[in-house]
């Protein structure tokens, strides 16, 4: 009995070999699209494999590969990919990053491709951020704008009969519920868009993240009120504990089990909750006000790379992405808002109250600006603002220096 | 058994509690919220114990991380990754502990700096090599064996500094005894040196095979067809920048990825003890 | 011969570090997009950028708390582990198997696992504290650096101990049991035999172990970044998660290759200086 386990591991070993090798099939020869889109949710994957099957049928010519990545490897995934020559021809990414994209000669200008007929399809306001030097370079997959959901039953219990408008009716009802041991008004206090989080108090306060000269602007008066406002919440004990330990993902279970009063996030947690908490009491109310009406609205854009080599064939099935029942199917499915006429159209969302009060605050959206230090500039606000929601900075003092950051690397 | 062996006994696992605790705790939390329905997952304040056992999660995660084909890739990948860095490392870890040459120092020292780099920062040149070498039809990119060679590599520089360290402890008097008896250099290596060597061998491919195993970024640069991702790549792709996360699948997910390597603890622990000390060491 | 033995190791080594490592210090001296194209020639830009950069200096001392407070308590909790299982007594292979246990979780898993453990409203670490009566009421763990740096420090020694363990008690049985006879016919103390004899004769283990745990360590980046991902307000950075968040989130993979470069400078002295220090001591 001297056989050792590696005796009969190597035995297996060569047979294991030959299927490593063998099982990495040849790809198929007809003209192949290869499109990596972003997770959004379980829906994602499913939705477009069938996407891609549908268009199959329709063109037997064309095949389509989908690669779903997630939204924390896919800048990753990009910079690989683009840096080794291997990247898909369509790709999801944030509009964010279309800058880089056109600066390194990445994005196919469409203007080319798109028929006057097409552009129409279009909302407009939704197509814009996706413009670059006067051509368009990427076009909207996705898009979402915020508002505030509030626990109906929790504002009953403490006594409040509506949704508050402004944040001095924010802070009093917080007060409100606090005395009945709920806690008030959720912040977001880590990870992405823990800067979008404060940016709605910074706009409707007056204040702007970028100027018009290209330089931050965020550590203006209105910026200070805006931080001074949300310190002073997590001071008086009227958000929830420990804000800095909560990601939007977070907060937003948090609202689920109706353990926060009210919250601002995306369309898509409308969904969420029709599925893991169907007898949540809730409300959606536009985000606060003190001088005026702000919200953040986001869009995602898909661009065609320039080295594809089926370029026309890519185009035939972004087009058809965009026609309306492929359009409708995503945004019902992932719980964003409608980019194409007809789909806004659609029994589906002029029949959906919830959604209606998301598209009507559109008018007075702020779009991420598309300049270079976008995230720079996200990240240090991020930095200051959770310097002050763990008191070990002021406000004023904390947005100056995220200021000066941000300037660094704005418009270079 | 004597009373000594059970007053030692117990002595020693009251001297291991605190740590067999610390351990055991989050096997318990993967266990307990592995068997949660979602709507207790999330339910204020938590407890341990779910009202009913939810044997679904697995199904459905079983199913969302397409965990077959993920295991069977896993188990390919770091299996053959452990043969080839034990292969490339055997002989070059009895040469540095057995034959004095030239430039041995720098030999050592050039094993040292290739494990001082986090893979994190050589991914982009990896994957462009990759990109670069064709293979079939394609390049090594998306290949399982681009990323059976990468972690192979990145794990010989371990490999050979364990076993020359291991082999330094083998009396040579074995060998040289055997080499008398008429062997010559290699059947005494084979013969002699290789059977006695075999706990450390073991050892060294438990760590080659549990780190290719575990390894997350590399695999994720490199391999993009659903069919063959990893096991840990599936699994952290659950949680990683989703925008809800299903924790009661997730710790089904850890709980299940996590079997096969305790389960081959258990079995290779009885052999390895077995091995050190039955050895002919002393 | 030797060399021919030693060969194949160095050619694949050699090929599978040395090109990414070119690339590292291409990388490092240009102005990088964020998709990684090469626009040009920035000399030590990058470099006088990373030391200007308060962010940096900060991630640097961290990263040294770091690694000293995980691989010294991984060292000091490991060599009495290692010391126990290498007894005679009922159960030794569970008691070996559960404590190697923590190894077969991969990293990224088991800071998933704490993570949720850890957790404010749901984890059971606050459950489990406050039914001890050790709590009074549940804990942001992740929320301030004072106490999520700890944590992530433990998870850290924790998921160490196992690969530390198995060296030692390589090093254990690779000790001859008759010298302690010996020693103690001679009238030894336990503690006096554990001093003169095990410590000495475990020094090259000893070494493998603390040389190894600090490279492995330095460049861990699994627990911090699925923990607090350096935050909040970048209070639990250490290098590799900040070169990771330059390289792939703020989009500036210049910057992150001078600082895995400087990351490789210090791993590397730290070794040379350790190395040639244990041989001083041996001769």
């Amino acid at each position: 009995m001297k056989t050792s386990p590696f005796a009969i591991l190597k035995g297996t070993a060569a047979a294991l070999t030959l299927w490593a090798l063998t099982a990495t099939a040849p790809a198929a020869r007809a003209e192949t699209v290869r499109i990596t889109a972003a997770y959004y949710s379980a829906a994602t994957g499913p939705y477009f494999e069938k996407m891609a099957s549908e268009f199959h049928k329709a063109n037997p010519g064309i095949d389509v590969k989908v690669e779903v990545v997630n939204w924390d490897n896919l800048l990753q995934k990009l910079q690989t990919d683009i840096s080794g020559g291997t990247n898909a021809d369509i790709s999801i990414i944030g509009t964010r990053w279309l800058l880089d994209f056109v600066k390194d000669g990445q994005a196919e200008p469409l203007d080319g491709y798109m028929s006057p007929a097409f552009t129409d399809r279009f909302i407009g306001a939704f197509l814009k951020p996706g413009e670059i030097g006067g051509k368009t370079y990427g076009l909207p997959i996705a898009a979402s704008a915020r508002a505030m959901y509030y626990n109906k039953d929790l504002l009953a219990k403490a006594g409040v009969a509506s949704a508050p408008a402004t944040w001095d009716e924010v802070v009093a009802d917080a007060e409100k519920l606090k005395s009945q041991g709920i806690a008030g008004f959720g912040i977001q206090g880590k990870e992405i868009e823990t800067d979008v989080y404060w940016y709605y108090a910074l706009w409707t306060h007056g204040g702007d993240v970028v100027g018009s000269n290209g330089k931050a602007a965020f550590a203006s008066p209105a910026g200070v009120k805006a931080l001074t406002l949300y310190r002073s919440l997590i001071d008086k004990g009227l958000t929830q504990d420990g804000v800095t330990s909560y990601s939007r993902e977070n907060l937003q279970d948090l609202f689920k089990q109706g353990r926060v009063a009210m919250m601002i996030t995306a369309p898509f947690l409308i969904n969420q909750i029709a599925k893991e908490a169907p007898n949540l009491n809730y409300g959606i109310a536009p985000v606060p006000k003190a001088t005026q009406n702000a919200t953040y609205a986001v869009t995602d854009s898909v661009v065609l790379f320039k080295n594809s080599k089926v370029k026309q064939a890519a185009w035939k099935f972004l087009d058809f992405l965009f026609t309306k029942d492929p359009r409708v199917e995503f945004t019902k499915g992932e719980g964003f808002l409608p980019t194409t006429k007809a789909e806004a159209a659609d029994p589906y969302f002029t029949g959906n109250e919830r959604l209606q009060t998301f598209v009507s605050l559109l008018p007075n959206a702020h779009f991420a600006p598309t300049v270079t230090g976008w995230e720079d500039t996200a990240k240090a606000v991020s930095d200051a603002v959770q310097s002050v929601y763990v008191g070990k900075a002021q406000p004023e003092p904390a947005l100056k220096a995220a200021a000066d950051q941000a300037d660094q690397a704005l418009g270079k | 058994m004597s009373r000594k062996t059970v007053r030692r006994s117990l002595w020693c696992w009251l001297a291991l509690s605190p740590i067999v605790v610390l351990v055991l705790f989050p096997f318990a939390v993967m266990l307990s919220t592995a068997v949660k329905p979602i709507d207790e997952v999330l339910a204020y304040p938590p407890r341990w114990l779910p009202t009913r056992l939810a044997w679904e999660n697995f199904a459905d995660m079983w199913q969302a991380a397409d965990f077959g084909t993920a295991l069977l890739n896993s188990l390919v990948i770091s299996i053959l990754a452990t043969f080839l860095a034990i292969a490339v490392a055997l002989p070059a870890a009895y040469a540095m502990s057995r034959l004095p040459f030239r430039g041995r120092g720098l030999y050592r020292q050039f094993l040292l700096v290739t494990q001082m780099l986090s893979p994190i920062l050589l991914v982009l040149g990896l994957f462009r090599m990759a990109a670069a070498i064709p293979l079939g039809d394609g390049t090594l990119v998306d290949t399982r064996l681009g990323v059976i060679i990468i972690y192979g590599a990145f794990n010989i520089a371990f490999a050979a500094w364990m076993l020359a360290s291991y082999f330094a402890t083998i009396p040579r008097d074995l060998e040289e005894a055997a080499w008398i008896d008429g062997c010559n250099r290699a059947g005494a290596v084979l013969r002699i040196f290789l059977p006695v060597a075999a706990p450390a061998i073991a050892v060294t491919a438990i760590v080659t095979f549990v780190a290719s195993w575990n390894e997350f970024t590399v695999a994720l640069t490199m391999l993009r067809d659903p069919s063959k991702l990893t096991l840990t790549l599936r699994v952290v792709n659950l949680v990683a920048g989703r925008y809800s996360v299903q924790w009661n699948q997730v710790m089904a997910a850890t709980l299940l990825a996590t079997l096969p390597v305790a389960v081959m603890f258990a079995v290779l622990q009885r052999w390895l003890v077995q091995g050190l000390t039955l050895g002919a060491v002393k | 011969m030797p060399w021919l033995l030693v060969l194949p190791s160095l050619v694949l080594a050699f090929a599978v570090i040395g090109y990414p490592l070119y690339e590292i210090m291409r990388l490092s001296v240009a102005d990088v997009s964020r998709f990684g194209q090469v626009r040009g020639f920035v000399g030590w830009g990058n470099f006088s950028r990373m030391l200007a950069d308060p962010v940096f200096v900060a991630a640097l001392v961290r990263t040294l708390e770091w690694t000293v407070a995980v691989v010294g308590g991984t060292v000091l909790i490991s060599m009495p582990v290692a010391l126990v299982l290498q007894q005679d007594f009922w159960g030794r292979g569970l008691a070996r198997t559960i404590v190697m246990l923590p190894w077969s979780v991969s990293l990224s898993m088991a800071a998933i696992v704490w993570l949720w453990s850890f957790d404010g409203n749901h984890g059971m670490v606050n459950t489990t504290l406050q039914s001890l009566g050790l709590l009074s009421g549940p804990v942001q763990w992740m929320a301030l650096p004072q106490t999520a740096f700890p944590v992530e420090i433990a998870v850290g020694i924790l998921v160490s101990i196992p690969f530390t363990v198995t060296i030692f008690l390589g090093g254990l049985s690779s000790i001859p049991g008759d010298i302690y006879e010996a020693a103690a016919i001679d009238g030894a103390t336990r503690t006096q035999s554990f001093r003169l004899l095990t410590l000495p004769l475990m020094r090259g283990f000893l070494n493998i172990a603390i040389v190894l745990n600090v490279i492995y360590v330095f460049n861990s980046f699994p627990i911090i970044w699925v923990m607090t991902q350096g935050g909040p307000d970048n209070s639990t950075h250490i290098l590799v998660t900040y070169l990771y968040e330059l390289s792939f989130r703020l989009g500036r993979p210049g910057m992150a290759a001078a600082v895995s470069l400087a990351m490789l400078v210090i791993v590397f002295a730290f070794t040379m200086v350790y190395v040639r220090m244990q041989s001083r001591e041996a001769a």
